[in-house]
């Protein structure tokens, strides 16, 4: 079977410093494959460059065994690869239906159907249909903006530190969404600050400091790893 | 001057709406690029001359001159408000916001030095929508282009906020100017929201400077004030808000309608700008606060 997402020796850049050294990573449809590190360690940079945000200096990028490498942002949003970035960035002045629509696909009524589907994953965001962006909640636009990211069915879900600023009871729910997005056959790249709540929900986990892979493998077996406190200060 | 208010307030409105038409192209292109369009004005007064011109190939006896030029003229400078976007925004799209700025500038003299070297310095007066002659309402006498300009141009308000509002390629096209990078990340085409609010600047744009034309004729060199109303508009409403622009015109057409009638036209004009400077110093944000707030 064809992988679903695969980076081949991807290498990034953040105005021509380079910030993600040559990685490789393969990920298959239904799986969730956690990032961890510490601040500046290229969690996100990793994440902006696969959306296609950030430029990627060296190796190729795969979807479903086509080279997007050089796929533009726009380009890789149609291809299938959704991105929810560290701090959200909703539309502030949309409210949670319209901008649910903008990012949906097809005609008004199969539209209608995914906003609805999305009201299923997050009902908290369901009684707040007609609210403009900026007055909702910190945990309602979070999901707001994973749910403006998956409405269309993505192949492959970036979440960049979704759960930064969440009440517990959010978390719940947001990694609950993670799960349940998985399932429902995406591969899922999670950047995370919540150890603990990462490595529950994904399968394999990397870790990284300064760019680099320091520490890789199954979760479970990375949850009990004795180098896994000092891998994650980056030492 | 109490028996004056009725068309004072006609005066104002119709005046307003037209102002407000100009304001809003002018902050679409503001909220699309993050750039001011600076040869806006200059598009409102071709838009004036595009009528004069379009009126002139109808019959003399054609009732309705400015309705039947309407469309046409909308069509034509959307036309140019693409244009401008191909050559005064799209190449500059990754330089700073002042590059745009110059070569708006640039082009917006180009435009007037032009139209001055066609057909001459000289004002010209454009159709009048619906025919001249007046009506009497609330036992005022109020003139029949005035009327017909406040219907016209409250129809095009009321059309752009439905298009904006009620349409998903209105929906795309708020999402696109508030946050450019992540309309691409959910696949909206910023390129052709970008190239439909410059169409939109230059259409509306278009049905003022028409509306201006009959009333108060159109010069080659009117472009500037025109562009600075705009300007100060959307300063009063609040920058990059949309409805706080439409409001803002309102507002400066009251304000130089009631002096204007009651001191003259040069006091307001100056007063105007007096007014605008305070109001910078007192509420920096406009007249109607921010479009949206931040949530901590």
């Amino acid at each position: 079977m064809t992988p679903r997402l695969v980076l081949d020796g991807v290498s990034v850049a953040r105005s021509d410093t380079v910030v993600v050294e040559p990685l490789s990573l393969s990920m298959d449809a239904g799986e969730v494959v956690a990032l961890l590190g510490a601040n500046g360690a290229g969690k996100s940079s990793l994440i902006e460059a696969v959306a296609g945000h950030l430029p990627i200096v060296a190796g190729t990028l795969r979807l479903d065994g086509r080279d997007v490498t050089a796929g533009s942002l726009q380009a890789r949003a149609r291809a299938g690869i959704a991105w929810c970035p560290e701090g959200r960035r909703l539309f502030p002045g949309l409210t949670v239906e319209e901008t649910l629509d903008v990012a949906a696909t097809g005609n008004r009524r199969v539209r209608a159907e995914a906003i609805e589907r999305m009201f299923a994953l997050f009902p908290a965001l369901a009684a707040h249909r007609k609210t403009p962006a900026w007055q909702l909640s910190g945990g309602q636009q979070q999901m707001l903006a994973i749910a403006r990211a998956v409405i269309a069915a993505p192949r492959v879900v970036l979440l960049d530190e979704p759960s930064l600023g969440l009440a517990p009871a959010v978390l719940d729910s947001v990694f609950d969404a993670v799960r349940r997005l998985a399932e429902d056959g995406a591969a899922v790249l999670l950047a995370e600050q919540n150890v603990a709540r990462a490595l529950a929900v994904a399968g394999r986990t990397l870790v990284l400091a300064r760019g680099r892979v320091i520490l890789e493998g199954p979760s479970e077996r990375i949850a009990v790893d004795p180098t896994l406190p000092g891998a994650l200060l980056g030492v | 001057m109490i028996e004056a208010i009725p068309q004072l307030l006609v005066n104002a409105l119709a005046l307003g709406s037209t102002y407000a038409l100009a304001a809003l192209g002018f902050v679409l292109v503001i909220n699309a690029v993050g750039a001011v369009n600076f040869a806006h004005g200059e598009l409102v007064m071709l838009g004036g001359f595009v009528a004069v011109g379009l009126a002139a190939t109808l019959p003399e006896t054609a009732v309705l001159p400015g309705l039947i030029v309407l469309p046409g003229v909308m069509l034509a400078l959307a036309a140019v408000g693409l244009v401008l976007a191909l050559i005064g925004y799209a190449p500059l799209r990754r330089a700073p916001p002042v590059s745009v700025f110059i070569s708006t500038i640039a082009i917006g003299l180009i435009i007037q030095h032009a139209v001055t070297a066609g057909i001459g310095p000289e004002p010209r007066v454009g159709p009048p929508l619906i025919g001249t002659g007046s009506v009497e309402l609330f036992g005022a006498v109020i003139a029949r282009q005035q009327l017909a300009t406040i219907a016209v141009a409250g129809l095009l308000l009321v059309a752009v906020h439905a298009l904006l509002k009620h349409t998903r390629f209105g929906r795309r096209l708020r999402a696109a100017a508030q946050d450019p990078v992540m309309a691409r990340a959910i696949g909206i085409p910023v390129v052709l929201t970008t190239a439909a609010s410059f169409a939109m600047a230059g259409a509306l744009a278009g049905a003022a400077g028409l509306m201006l034309s009959n009333q108060y004729f159109v010069a080659p060199t009117d472009g500037a004030v025109l562009m600075l109303k705009a300007y100060v508009a959307t300063v009063i409403g609040g920058w990059g808000r949309v409805w706080g622009a439409a409001l803002g015109a309102f507002a400066i057409a009251a304000f130089e309608t009631v002096v204007a009638a009651s001191v003259s036209y040069l006091v307001a004009e100056v007063l105007l700008y007096v007014g605008v400077l305070a109001l910078l110093m007192l509420r920096p944000r406009g007249l109607f606060g921010e479009a949206e707030g931040r949530r901590a």
